[in-house]
Formats: structure tokens, sequence, C-alpha cells
């Protein structure tokens, strides 16, 4: 019994020795030229996830670093950034933030240009609440529905199942900025008579009940934003408003900006690594870019990494754009190793 | 070197996530009718609830606490500490978010009871029924509560409904341990006593086990509240309103201040509830030191 | 044996095993396996083993032996709160082991009650709660069973205490209301279980006592179980001795103590105080000279001489003791030529014939004479001497 004892015990350390080598060997094949470490910012969205994915794949192979992603909500990963423990910031939804052009003029951190800024945000709706959809034999409930003001004929449509007296509105996450302009549209267009508010507490619960709803084929309204998986997985749409005002806008009275997604550096990181922030700068995608990428990890449930290859691969072109030859080339050789 | 040795070897993968997801979209869609159901069933409890708490006055609630805590524990300092902190709930303008909290602890823990001590009954006296619950509760109470908050969102939608749902399951856990456990542990010659005076299994069981085990039950009740009420917080991530909105919205805004006051006002509201169900069972119990 | 007795209860080659292998146990048993052979072969534990006993209508009937000898079982088959393995119990004939359901339920209401060793009361209850408990899932009407309760709490001497929780009662107090609780529910038969094993010496002496007066008063049928040797010969009409699983033997004090089936009976019952178990009339002697209250002082000393002794007991024609006259007395008597009534002393110690070694021991210590023992009436039937007394403890 002993004997057998020592023996399992014996196979175990030379398994665990052998498992040391074989995890040292690996990280000795990708040691870099600095070894240093870069922090990306992972707010929970799926759109940046993506994005960190990119960087950072581009980040080892391209530029020798070490990765990794600290997760944490928008208002922790912002302070973490202002105080130099996050680096890098894919995705800033720095018009959603109220406190980000203060902190931007006040020299805080650094800016580095465009993610993608073809995006949409707004009040959607399933397209089969106004078109109806045969296959799943859906009638059109709304057909006349096309603006956020045509919403008053429809309070009946989308009852809140709390007060089915009055229609439910989902508004935006309580605490981003554009909350307040959407509660101001909410009264300004006169839905508050007849519909509620209602804070949906999370942008998870938010797409689960978009998603619960589209699944049983049921009517919803309710805040949304592209790019995002729930837009590239279920048709919704945008509910038109009146063109964008900038002065107007805060009122509630116009429709939403295409939001200017940013790629942000905290100012210790962009002081040290001018080469990487040269290749930041160069980076931008779109929001269609940005869409199909989701739509391609939720589809085949690969995760963001495989996303990464599969969009690098699929659009070669952009490594010379945003490389150098060299750096390219020790890309491609990882993307096809 | 071989690779699965340092690593996970890739080719053993199964994947039950798509399975979930399927069954989760199979009974948000064919189960309608039982989930609307549920919803039509918890939102006129929680109004019910509401309208109770709503309709006490602030004034009264707090001399109820007042007189409470001196009933029960026999401290008039501490009395006049509970009162002066509900006031303090008042004074710092979240009365009406804290009525609401309360409201959907009550419904939540309502249901908790309403569940938990049948089963907690049920499997005191089954030990298969025991082999079956251990195991789902020891799921409930290590699954992380998001993992389940979402899936409520779907089936329930969004506010206080899935709330309640989700704040049960979390809270649960304790009610039926604890009954279970209290009702297993009576004393066997005060069983074997009931028994031999010919007492029925439904008597043996209301007029001795339950009884003799409500000490351990009401410390179980206790768990369970003091479980819903963080739960509560945690559930204005799906939407549900009163002090842990406000916690959320404190958080999202970089309010520090704001969240630490619905903070603040949530740890009152805990101790003080804590304390006086403690109370209740504690003067249960009784000077009851055992036998000599 | 004669069936003129009046059995209540009758318990017949009962068993009780536990394991799996019951079956297979019970062909080792019958073949005459001991209890370990048994449980080395079947994994099987006998914990009673081909028992039989009869109780008497309003007697007291002790199982005695130590802790795992299979006494609790046995208490616990007769009102089913175990179910024996084999074997029948028969209260008044009927086997209750083929009681349907209801049917135990009522003779476990009506026949038999049961007393705890750790007294089995309900904390959420007081005292009358508890005492009424029986009648209560009985379904008597509240105000009857309360009645009824403060009845028996008065008999057991708990007057004022019924609304007291049972944890502020002492232990002697709490076996009280464990005995009232039994008795409210007026039963055949009680059964009890090591009652007074977790008291103190005193108090248990006290409830010993106690339990007889209540015997005696209500004439309960009583199965009692101990493993103090002393108690079962204090209250046992008749006492049966358990080992490993087996009644060993079956009989009076007396029987076992002159007659021991074993060397196990013999050294349990050597443990025993023996003062506890011998009483008067098994040690006193007929007197060697008697002289009758009619005799005159000659007759008296030549009595005294013939038998040399100095004193002698004196008895009136009906054979009841008058007094004891000495030698000297009888002289002085023969001397101023009187009658030797003025003589006689009267003041002089008696005792039944039943009492026991132990309680006369004071006075055969204080005493300068022989005791006396003599019945009810005063007839003297023996006497006692010091000596004898004290070597009959050895």
């Amino acid at each position: 019994m002993k004997k057998t004892i020592g023996l399992v015990a014996l196979l175990l350390a030379f398994l665990m020795v052998l498992s040391a080598c074989a995890g040292g060997g690996n990280r000795q094949g990708s040691d870099s030229v600095k070894g240093d470490k870069i922090v990306f910012a992972d707010i929970g969205w799926d759109s940046i996830k993506f994005h960190n994915a990119v960087a950072m794949l581009i980040a080892e192979e391209a530029f020798g670093y070490e990765t990794e992603e600290v997760m944490g909500s928008t208002p922790i990963t912002y302070t973490a950034l202002l105080s130099g423990e996050i680096d890098v910031f894919m995705e800033m939804w720095g018009d959603n933030l109220e406190y980000y052009p203060d902190d931007l003029a006040a020299g805080k951190l650094k800016e580095l240009g465009l993610n993608f800024g073809d995006n949409a945000q707004g009040l959607y709706v399933p397209r089969y609440v106004i078109e109806g959809d045969a296959e799943r034999g859906i009638e059109p409930i709304a057909p006349d529905l096309k603006t956020v003001e045509d919403l008053k004929d429809y309070a009946h449509v989308f009852a809140d199942p709390e007060e089915p007296s009055r229609g439910r509105i989902y508004g935006a996450i309580s605490g981003w900025a554009i909350d307040t302009v959407m509660r101001k549209k909410y009264v300004a267009y006169g839905l508050d008579e007849m519909y509620n508010y209602v804070d949906p507490g999370s942008d998870a619960a938010l797409a689960a009940a978009f998603a619960s709803a589209y699944q049983r084929g049921e009517p919803i309204v309710g805040y949304y934003w592209e790019p995002t998986w729930l837009l590239g997985k279920y048709d919704l749409v945008l509910l038109e408003d009146r063109p964008y005002d900038p002065e107007l806008f805060n009122e509630g009275l116009t429709a939403c900006p295409s939001i200017d997604v940013t790629i942000c550096v905290s100012n210790n990181f962009y002081d040290k690594n001018p080469e990487f922030v040269a290749f930041l700068e160069k980076y931008e995608s779109s929001s269609a870019i940005t869409s199909a990428a989701l739509s391609y990890v939720q589809d085949t449930g690969e995760g963001f990494d495989e996303a990464a290859k599969w969009f690098l691969r699929e659009n070669d072109a952009l490594l010379d754009e945003w490389l150098t030859a060299e750096q390219a080339q020790a890309v491609r050789d990882a993307l096809n190793g | 070197m071989p690779n699965w040795i340092a690593s996970f070897p890739d080719t053993i993968k199964i994947n039950i996530a798509t399975p979930i997801d399927n069954f989760v979209e199979y009974i948000n869609v064919n189960w309608r009718p039982f989930f609307d159901g549920i919803k039509t069933g918890l939102l006129g409890l929680l109004n019910g609830v509401y309208a109770v708490v709503e309709f006490i006055p602030w004034w009264l609630l707090i001399a109820i606490v007042f007189a409470l805590t001196w009933l029960l524990m026999k401290k008039p300092l501490r009395a006049v500490l509970y009162a002066v902190l509900m006031l303090l709930i008042g004074i710092l303008g979240l009365w009406s978010y804290m009525q609401l909290t309360l409201s959907i602890v009550i419904a939540a823990v309502l249901m908790a009871i309403i569940i938990g001590f049948p089963i907690g009954v049920l499997v005191s006296t089954s030990n298969h029924a025991n082999a079956l619950v251990r195991p789902i509760l020891d799921t409930m109470q290590t699954m992380p509560s998001f993992v389940y908050l979402i899936p409520a969102v779907m089936l329930l939608g969004i506010g206080n409904v899935p709330a309640i749902i989700a704040t049960t399951i979390y809270a649960i856990p304790p009610v039926i341990r604890m009954t279970n456990h209290g009702i297993r542990h009576v004393d066997k010659e005060v069983v074997e006593a009931a028994q031999s005076f010919g007492s029925t299994r439904w008597q043996t069981l209301v007029k001795v086990q339950i009884p003799q085990a409500m000490p351990t039950i009401m410390a179980g009740l206790n768990q369970t509240i003091m479980m819903a009420l963080s739960m509560v917080v945690t559930c204005s991530l799906i939407g549900a309103r009163g002090l842990g909105h406000e916690v959320v919205i404190g958080i999202n805004r970089l309010e520090i201040g704001r969240g630490f006051t619905a903070g603040l006002c949530v740890v009152i509201l805990a101790v003080i509830i804590d304390r006086l169900t403690q109370g209740i069972y504690k003067t249960e119990a009784g000077d009851d030191h055992g036998k000599g | 044996m004669a069936r003129d007795k009046d059995i209540v209860l009758e318990v017949k080659n009962l068993y009780k095993l536990y394991g799996v292998n019951r079956n297979a146990a019970m062909e080792l048993l019958k073949k005459g396996a001991g209890r370990s052979e048994v449980l080395k072969q079947t994994g099987v534990t006998a914990a009673v083993n081909n028992v039989s006993f009869e109780v008497e209508r309003g007697k007291i009937f002790v199982l005695i032996g130590l802790s795992g000898s299979g006494k609790s079982t046995v208490v616990r088959c007769i009102n089913m709160l175990q179910n024996p393995t084999a074997g029948s119990i028969l209260f008044e004939g009927q086997d209750v082991r083929k009681l349907k359901k209801k049917e135990l339920l009522d003779f476990r209401r009506h026949k038999v009650s049961m007393v705890f060793q750790n007294y089995g009361l309900m904390s959420h209850r007081d005292v009358l709660g508890n005492v009424a408990y029986g009648l209560e899932v009985r379904g008597v009407p509240r105000e009857e069973r309360e009645a009824r309760a403060h009845e028996i709490i008065d008999m057991v001497g708990l007057s004022g205490w019924e609304k007291k929780n049972p944890s502020e009662l002492s232990g002697g107090m709490r076996q009280r209301v464990g005995i009232a609780r039994a008795l409210a529910n007026d039963p055949d038969v009680l059964l009890m279980d090591e009652p007074f094993s977790a008291l103190d010496p005193l108090v248990r002496r006290d409830m010993q006592f106690e339990l007889l007066t209540i015997q005696r008063k209500m004439n309960k049928t009583i199965l009692f179980i101990t493993h103090d040797i002393d108690e079962a010969f204090k209250l046992g009409d008749r006492i049966g001795i358990m080992r490993d699983g087996q009644l060993i033997q079956v009989g009076t004090a007396e029987e076992m103590t002159s007659n021991p089936a074993d060397e196990y009976v013999r050294d349990f019952i050597d443990s025993a105080d023996r003062s506890r178990v011998f009483c008067a009339k098994n040690v006193m002697e007929t007197p060697s000279s008697l002289i009758r209250v009619s005799d005159g002082a000659t007759k008296a000393l030549s009595a005294m001489r013939r038998s040399g002794v100095s004193s002698s007991y004196v008895i009136d024609e009906k054979m009841v003791l008058v007094g004891i006259l000495t030698l000297e007395d009888a002289m002085k008597a023969k001397a101023e030529n009187t009658p030797i009534a003025q003589y006689i002393i009267q003041d002089i110690e008696r005792v039944a014939p039943d009492a026991l070694l132990a309680d006369i021991m004071p006075q055969a210590a204080r005493t300068r004479f022989p005791l006396a023992v003599v019945d009810s009436e005063g007839h003297l039937e023996g006497i006692i001497s010091k000596a004898a007394v004290l070597s009959s403890l050895t």
C-alpha cells in the first residue's frame, strides 16, 4: 500500500517537473525584446473584448509585449486608467461619460484617435413589431411605427407587465450620460403620460430583456446601441428621430449623434511606449467591422482570440497599414503557425 | 515534450453552454403562461406587502422599532439608538427607497418561508429527499448569483418581480437547512415520548418536533433575511428599485457619496432587522439550558 | 406454570436484530450461537435474543442488566417504538405486533405509558402541557384534560408548578412530571426505562419510595428497567437479569440471592448491598426461652437458668409481646414475692418481619437486648441478636 502511494507521488512529481519545463519553454519562446506588460481595460461588453484581442495579438506578436486584461465596470477601469494601473482603453465612449471631456482637457489621460465613429444609439424595436414575420407567424402589431413620436399611439402594445395600463420603455443604464438625455426625451415627447421609463439596472439585464422578448416574438421598445452582438444577432430597428442638433440633443429633442469611440492610454504609458502608441494611433475599425466580428463570435462560439485571428486573416491589408513590414510578417507567421 | 502534460488537452472538451442556452430559450418561449402566472402572483404579493409598508407612517415604524427593541432585548438605550438610526434613514432622504427595499425583502422572505419550510420538513423526514435536496442547496449557495439573475430577467422580465425570485433562490437555503437540521436534532427521547403516547406522525411533527426545532428554524430565518437583504442590493442590477438602485447609480456615476449614503441605509436596515429577529428567537429559545 | 395468576403482559421468544443479513443471523441464534459469533459471521447485532417473561397484574417487574444488555430495547418493543424481528408480545392475550396502525395508536394512548431516563419532557410546554400531552393527542377536551392533569400533578407533589417550564425544575421534579404524564393517561401498564438513573442517590431513594407509594395507591403494573441491583431488589416483585440480549434468570430477590443461576448472576448480586436484600425474617431466630406474663418469678428464673440467658421476652396468652424481663429483676421479684409484671421492661425495640436489615441497623446498635420481631398484631415471631445483624452483612 505504502509502496503504491510512494510510486504515485513520484509519478506526479515527475509530471509536474515536466509540465513546469514545458510551460517555461513556451514562455521563453514568446519572450520579447522588452518583456513589458500592457494592461487593457475589459469593461465587459463584447466589442471592447474583440478590439482588445486584436491589439493584444499585435502587441505580443509584433512588439513582443506581454498583455493582460483587467475586468471592471466603466467607473472602476476609468479610475484605474487615470492612475496608470490600466494602460489602454480600446473603446472610450467619451460622449457617454460626463466627466471625460474635463479630464481630457486637464491632461489626465491621452486620446489617440478614433476607433470607430459610425455607430448608432437610441430607441430600438424588433423589426417584426413593424413589419411582422411571416416565417415565425408574427403579425405586424405596429405597422405605422416609424419615429419616437409615434410611440405615443402604441403604449398598449408595449405594456408594462408590472403596470399593464401603461407602456414600458426600457431606458439606458443609470449613470450613463445618455440616460439623462433619454429621460429628457421621454418627457419632452410626452411619453411620460402613457409610458414608464424603466431602468434595467445593467447592460446585461437590458440585453436579456431584448433577447427574451425577441425569442418570444413579443413587442419591446428600449434603448440600445451598436455595434453590439445583440444588434448583430437580432433584427432591431432604430426609431427615427429629428436630425441631430448639438444644442437640442441635450434636451432630448433630436436623434443621438454617432459617438466617436476613441482609443485612450494613460499618460505614463504614452510617454514610455511611443512605438506602440504610434500603432494605436493608426488603429481604426468601423461599426460594421466590429459587428461582423461579434457575429462571428456569436455564430461560431469561438473565443475573442480566435475572432481576432480570423479578423486579421480576413483583413490582411490592415497589417501593412498599421505596422512595419517586419512586424507585419511576424504577425502573419503567428496567424499561420 | 507532449503538450497535454502542461495544459489541458484541447481535444476533450464538452460544450454544455449551448444546450443550456437552448433550454432557457425553449422554456422562455414555451412556458410563457407559467412564468406569466408567477409574475402576476409575485407582483400581487409585492404590491400587497408594499401597500402595508407604505401605509405605516414613518413615526409609527420608528416607534415600532423602538418598542420591539425594548421588549425583546430589554435594553432601552439600544432602543433609542435604533430609533435614531431609523430616523437617520429618513433624514438622509432615503425613506421611500428603504420602504421599497424592505417590501422586496419581506416578499422574498415570505416566499422563502412558504417554499422552504415545507421542503425542510419533508427533507427532515426522508433521507432520500435529503440526499436529493442537499446538492441542490449547495449549488444554490455557491453558484454566483449573476448566473441566475440574467435567466431570471429572460423569464420574468426586468424589475422587482425577477428580483424577488432571484432573492428567494439566493436566500432560501438557510430556511431549508435549519428546518431540516432543527427537526432532525430534536431530542430523541422527546420524540419517542410523543410516539409512546400514541401521537400520529402529524401530531408528533406539529405538536413536538416543529415547536422543539423552532429556535433553530428561527436562526435559519434570521440568516435568510440577512441574505435577502444583501441580494436585494445585487438585484438592482436587474432593475430592482430601492436602496440598492441608489447604490448602483452612485457607483455608475462615480458619485461615491451617493452610493455610500444608500449603502449606509442598507447597513442600518440589516443591523436592526438582524438584532430584532435574533431577539425574537432568543426569547423563544427561552432559558432552556438543556438537561441537568 | 399455574394459570391462576393474572398475567397482563407476556413476552414470548422476542428477538430484535440490527443489520442486513437478519435471516442468516436468526438461524445461527436458533442453533445456539452467541451474540459475538453472530456479529462476526453475519454483521448482525442481536440486541434482544430470545427473551420471554410474564408480568403479573399489579406487580412490579424489573429488568436489570448492564448497558447494552438489551433491556431498553425490550421495553421499546413492548409499545412498538422498536419493531421486533421475531417473537410475540401479548397484552391481555392480544399480540401487540399484529395491531393495525390505528389499533397501535389506541394501544399506546390507553394501555401503556412510558417514562424515560432523561425525562423526555417538551421544553416548549409547561408542566401542565406536558402532563396533559397524552390526553391531548387522544382528543380529550382541554378543560377535562387539564383538570385531570392538575389532579395527577397534585398527586406527585408538584402543585403550584403547573405553569413552570420543565427547565426550571430540578431533576427529581422533572421526573415527577414524567411520571405524572405517564399516569395521566391512566394506563394499565407503566413502562419505566431507567427513570431514576439520572438522579442523584438521595433524590433517587425518595423517588423509589414515592413510586412504591403510588403503585400501592393506584395498583399499576410496572415494567421497570434499571442497571442498579439495589433498586431492582427494592422495587421488584420479580426481577429478570439480562446479559448480552438474553434473559438469564427470573425470580424474586430472595430466590436470586439464595439460588443464583450462574456466576454472572452471583457476581451481580454480590455487588448489591445485602442489607437491602435481606429483611428481619431472614435472619431472626426462635428465642431460646419465653416467659408468660402469668408465670411466677420462680418459674421465670428457672426458665432463664435452663437456657443460660440473662433476660427473656415476656408474652401473653395470645403470643403478643409484652416486654422483657432481666434475670436481675426476676430475682428481685422473687425476693419481694411480687408478680413479675411490674418488673417487665416494656420500652423495647420492635421490628417488622419484612424490615430491611439496612433499616433496622440503627435500632440494633442502640438496644441492650436482641431485637424483637413482631408482626402487625404484635405477635412475637422471633428475635435478632446484634451479632446476627452484623454477620448477615458479610
